[in-house]
Order: C-alpha cells, then structure tokens, then sequence
C-alpha cells in the first residue's frame, strides 16, 4: 500500500484481522495436507500390500510351476523334449533374477512381461493347458475383429 | 506430382480417362503417359468367379504347383478349388474339398508348405490347424495353441522348417515343423505393441518380417544356433514407415526387394539386399526404404502380393479394386539405386465390396486370384503384353 511504511521488527498488531482470510486458508491447508499424507499413507501402503502380494503370488506360481517340471526331468530325462528342458532352466533363471525385493527397479514390467511369455511358450512345449488364475486374459468373444 | 488422367492425385482428384489414350494402348506398345512410358498398357480379365463360402473370404493360398488353391472364410471352413483342365485360365475351376469342423471361428488365413503337403489355417479361435492332403484324402493332422486371442496371419519358411504365427496378443510364435507332424513352439517374439496382422518369409533366408496396427515392419532372425529370435530391425516412423497399420507384406523373387501396403493408403518399397546378419562390415548393414508409392489407392489397401514369375505387384484394397503396379526401367529422373513404379492396370469393382486378398500364381505369369467380402474368390487373366512391363 503506497505510503503506508511497515518496519520487520514492528508487530503490527491488526496483521491477524487483516490477514484473516489469509490465515484460514494456511490453517485449513496444513490440515488438509496432515489428512492427505496420512489417507494417502494408508492408501499407498493398502495398493502397495495388494500389488507386491499379486507380483509375489505370480512368480511364486511360475516358480511351482518350474520346480514341478523340473523334478519331472529328473525323475525321467525324456520326459520333456531337449528343447522344452533348456526352456525350463532359461525360465527358471528368469524367475531367479526377477527382483522381487526391489520393486522400484524400472525392469520390473519388462521382466514381468518376459517371464510371462516364457511361461505361455512351455505351456505350448509341454502340451498342458494351464492358465495362471490372477493373469488377465486378453480373450474376448469380439468377432468384428480383422 | 506428375499423373496421368485416370489416376487419382496426391489430393485425390481423378482426371477423366483419355480414350484416345487407351485405345492405342491396349495390347500395343507402351504409351507416353504419366513420363515413365508405361501407361495402362494391361487389362484384368475375369476368368471365373469361385462361389460357395457362405460368409467373407478373407485369404487365398496358391499350393506351390499352382494346381489347387485354397481359400478360407468367416463361415470358418477352408475350400480347395481345382481346375478340370491344366490350364489356370481356362473357366473350369471346382470345388474339390471343403476343410470344416477344424475351427470354431472364422479362418483367417492360410498357407501351402512349400512341399505342398501341408495346409496351415489360422483362426480367429487362436490356433492354427495344420492339414495333410494327400491323394483324395485330406487330415487334420495338428492344432497348434498358444495364442491368446485370434491368430491373424500363417507363414511357412521356403524350407519348411519353420512356421509363422501371429496374432491379436502382439505376439509373433515361431513353431519348429518336426517330423511326424509335430510342432514344437520355437520362440515367442514380442516387440509389436498392437495386434499383428500380417507375416511373411524371406524367399531364401530364415528372416521372418511382421506387420502390425503399430504401423510397424519388423524384421526378425535367429541369433546363433540357439532358439533366440530377436528383432533385427524395425521400419518405422520416425525414420520412413507407414503412418497407419501395414496390413500385408511381400517380398520379390529374390528378397531383395519388399512391398508393404498400408492404411496410410501407400505401398512402399524397402531394399531388403543388406545382409542383416553381417556384423562384419563398418557399420551395421540395415534395410532401407526405397520407394513409396502413393495417390493410387482411396481406400486402405489390404494385400499386396508381389509376382515370383513376371515381377509385377498386384494390390487389393477396400476400394473394391484390383491394382496392378510395375517398376519402371531407365527412369532418368529415378536417383542412383532408386527404383520407381508406376500403375499398370486397375479392375474398378473387382468385388462388389473390399477385397481382402490377392495372388499371384506360382508358375502362370498371367493368373492372379483375388478374395472378397462379398464371399467370393475370383480367377483373373492378365491381358496385355507382359515383355513391355515386366
């Protein structure tokens, strides 16, 4: 305001009244921001619980999955053809380098993704219809296709 | 762009047909027109017309003697059509088979092995059947699943060791063709991020070529002795590459050429000579675009096929029309190591609706079959004299 000189060291007495507008929308905004980081928390940790649960569940069933081929294999070596065997260690290589612990490492979609494909192309190898249950099926009955 | 009249523009406007152009043209020698000297020298003769799919026919497969083709349909069956007589052009085409209860939803596409014992049907049902015609009989002799959802497009290797696959799940499958009529699942590819619709083989080398609604190329090969298939080279945009999805490929006799045909409403040519497997020289050896033809089509082109025998491409696309296109020699205004092409001919309403698929003949330089939406398959002849174009 021109002419009007405020010194930092003066408490101006009326700032509050003048400021009251001011005043509550910094109050109700460190409320807000207070609710927001703790219902954000929860959800976060609520989504976190859910997809960390759902990544694990997939892999741990891919690893069954792998495990069971594998002592097959053992039990009799020509159970599966020498190609499928190779499939089998190459998939259970990918399971073991999958990093389950670090779920920011940017490779984890990719890997996923991979492992999933591996998983589809030993099902075909080994003739077993199968399905992992959590998976999203693409499969619609959309005949308009081309 | 120069264009002669009866070609649409590049902004679409048709020039009226000069009659007194085409009389002289037809049958004789080529023409002055469009400044590459070829003009519309060839014409389409409707040799007969192959009815008995009760649904689309969405894909037609020459066997490698040329003696039976195959054709297969949303009515989800397979037929194979053989002539009475040698003759390709003689109007005595029959349906001898009909390949049924093998899908559950329409067949898509469908492809000979290059022994010519072996039928492959793709379907939307997301296997691939895999037929034995021997003699008289015929057998449905392997399923092959793996496929999420609709499998789009069947390719054999020129040896036969090898089957494509590609489908709706971006996925392209390549399937190792054993003895005894077993296929074991070589490699599941991914690169695609749309449905695949189209693949195709190399002429002589195990190099596989997908295309895709991604707007896509992409060129695939083994890595070592193992079963590793990579992506080799994509041609794309932002480099050349189709704007739009590429719905069918095709390469030359030789492979050292390929065509691609597009929603975009282009063709475009690729010099595929580059041997992608050498590491060897300076700098990777890469595909690269060589000619995009374009202000031909109205509608998307949906097959594009390129002629092992007389070195013509023919073209299908939802403007019901047939196109046939040839390359034009001793263009002077072409740059070093360019090639262009200009249209040939052209059947205006080949089928009452789109047409879906054309192709080429193996050994008769005159015969071209095409597919319709209008459930039907028609038998063509070449008219015109093939030494000034081919």
């Amino acid at each position: 305001m021109p002419g009007l000189v405020r010194r930092d060291t003066e408490e101006d007495i009326f700032e509050s009244s003048l400021n009251l507008e001011g005043a509550h929308y910094q109050q109700g905004f460190e409320e807000g921001f207070a609710d927001g980081i703790g219902a954000g928390r929860e959800e976060g940790r609520e989504v976190g619980l859910k997809s960390g649960f759902q990544v694990g569940e997939e892999v741990g069933f891919y690893s069954g999955c792998a495990d069971l081929w594998r002592a097959a294999v053992e039990i009799d070596s020509s159970a599966f053809s020498a190609r499928a065997q190779r499939s089998i260690k190459q998939f259970q290589e990918l399971l073991r380098a999958y990093p389950l612990s670090n779920p920011e490492d940017e490779r984890v979609q990719d890997l996923l993704e991979t492992i999933r494909v591996k998983f589809q192309a030993l099902l075909s190898m080994l003739s077993i219809h199968l399905e992992y249950p959590g998976h999203p099926k693409a499969r619609s009955a959309d005949d308009a296709s081309f | 762009m120069e264009t002669s009249s009866g070609e649409p523009t590049s902004n679409g406007f048709v020039k009226p047909p000069d009659f007194r152009r085409e009389e002289s043209g037809r049958g004789g020698a080529a023409v002055e027109s469009n400044g590459h000297g070829l003009g519309m020298g060839l014409t389409l003769r409707l040799v007969q017309e192959l009815e008995g799919h009760s649904d689309r026919v969405w894909s037609v497969s020459w066997s490698p003697s040329g003696h039976t083709l195959a054709s297969c349909s949303g009515d989800k069956s397979c037929r194979l059509w053989e002539n009475l007589t040698t003759s390709p052009s003689s109007s005595t085409w029959r349906c001898q088979a009909v390949l049924e209860g093998g899908h559950t939803r329409t067949i898509r596409s469908c492809g000979w092995s290059p022994d010519g014992k072996l039928l492959a049907t793709a379907s939307f049902d997301a296997t691939t059947a895999v037929w034995e015609v021997t003699g008289g009989e015929i057998e449905n002799v392997a399923t092959l699943e793996g496929h999420d959802n609709e499998v789009k497009s069947v390719a054999w290797n020129s040896s036969g060791t090898y089957l494509a696959t590609c489908s709706r799940d971006k996925h392209v499958w390549i399937w190792d063709v054993q003895p005894g009529n077993e296929f074991e699942c070589m490699s599941v590819l991914s690169g695609h991020t749309q449905d695949v619709k189209f693949v195709a083989w190399h002429p002589t080398k195990d190099i596989l070529v997908s295309a895709s609604y991604d707007n896509a190329i992409k060129v695939w090969a083994e890595d070592g002795d193992g079963d590793d298939w990579r992506c080799v080279q994509t041609l794309a945009e932002p480099g050349r590459g189709h704007c739009s999805t590429v719905w069918a490929l095709a390469f030359d006799k030789d492979g050292d050429r390929l065509v691609s045909c597009s929603d975009d409403l282009t063709l475009m040519v690729w010099d595929t000579s580059a041997d992608l497997a050498d590491l060897s020289g300076s700098g990777q050896a890469q595909w690269k675009h060589s000619t995009t033809i374009s202000g031909y089509h109205d509608r998307t082109v949906f097959s594009v096929h390129w002629s092992r025998v007389n070195g013509l491409i023919a073209s299908g696309a939802a403007d019901d029309c047939i196109r046939i296109f040839a390359e034009n020699r001793e263009d002077s205004s072409a740059l070093p190591g360019e090639s262009s092409f200009s249209m040939v001919a052209k059947k205006v309403k080949a089928h009452s609706t789109d047409v879906n698929c054309v192709q080429w003949h193996p050994t008769d330089p005159r015969i071209l079959a095409s597919a319709g939406d209008d459930g039907t398959i028609k038998i063509w002849e070449v008219i015109g004299d093939l030494s000034l174009v081919g």
